[in-house]
């Protein structure tokens, strides 16, 4: 699945491990769903978007 | 779901764990050589295998320094690694135990089941790391990758297993004995991780 992370953590002057910390989990956690390689599960999706307030579908998209 | 971040600690271990456990199995070779020589062996081997099984501690505490390198070091997976690292010594003291009474006392009946069964008895704590890790990683990703990575190892073992059987029932191959499941699993979960760490080191490069 694709998403905006990367693109909402640069707008933001996040590193990986910024948004790893405010999220809880480890960076590679950070970099696997940046890259598409992993897709969260629903609570971090929530997790996520309640960090940048933004609705899911605003971040994850579509293939 | 409180994940405190760990940071990398530089010290005398390095971020190699591979080059420690190199150390460990030349160091287990050269007492496999020594014994051959006539040089060690029995309990003359012993302290040299209790030293060789002490290099396990700073490969421990490598991989703990390694896996915080690359920002997946867990609260978790720290305490994942202590236990194996506990699992290692229990199983390097019981297999000695057990070897040295079967060459010195020659024991029969309900004493040679006792050390047969011995080497075997650190495996339970073995089995509950593994499944104590699932249970305690609150990091979706890391468990996702510990996992794929013991399903790599199971892979392993069922081809190796199946193939190796079935050779060994047209009396093709020696016998190998059953034990060999363990380092053959080990294999594959290292071989999983060193996949999928290497794919993150590439993203992390892009």
């Amino acid at each position: 699945m694709r998403n905006r992370l990367k693109v909402l953590r640069a707008e933001r002057d996040w590193s990986q491990q910024d948004l790893a910390d405010q999220l809880q989990v480890s960076r590679q956690s950070v970099n696997a769903i940046e890259t598409g390689k992993y897709d969260p599960s629903l609570p971090l999706a929530f997790r996520i978007a309640d960090l940048f307030a933004m609705a899911i579908e605003d971040i994850f998209l579509r293939d | 779901m409180a994940h405190p971040i760990v940071t990398p600690r530089a010290d005398m271990a390095g971020r190699q764990p591979g080059l420690w456990a190199a150390a460990f199995a030349l160091a287990m070779a050269a007492i496999a050589f020594a014994e051959y020589r006539g040089l060690l062996g029995g309990w003359r081997s012993l302290p040299f295998v209790a030293v060789a099984a002490l290099l396990l501690i700073p490969m421990t505490r490598a991989a703990n320094n390694r896996q915080a390198a690359a920002g997946a070091l867990s609260p978790a997976t720290r305490r994942y690694n202590r236990r194996m690292l506990i699992w290692s010594l229990g199983y390097v003291l019981c297999l000695g135990m057990a070897m040295t009474i079967k060459n010195y006392f020659d024991p029969q009946g309900p004493l040679l089941w006792g050390i047969a069964v011995l080497p075997s008895v650190p495996m339970v704590y073995f089995v509950w790391t593994l499944a104590r890790y699932i249970v305690e990683e609150d990091d979706e990703y890391l468990r996702y990758r510990q996992t794929s990575a013991a399903l790599v190892g199971l892979a392993l073992v069922l081809l190796a297993g199946t193939l190796w059987g079935f050779m060994e029932t047209f009396g093709v191959v020696p016998h190998v004995p059953a034990w060999w499941v363990v380092p053959v699993w080990a294999i594959g979960l290292g071989l999983g991780q060193a996949i999928m760490a290497a794919a993150e080191r590439r993203t992390d490069r892009a």
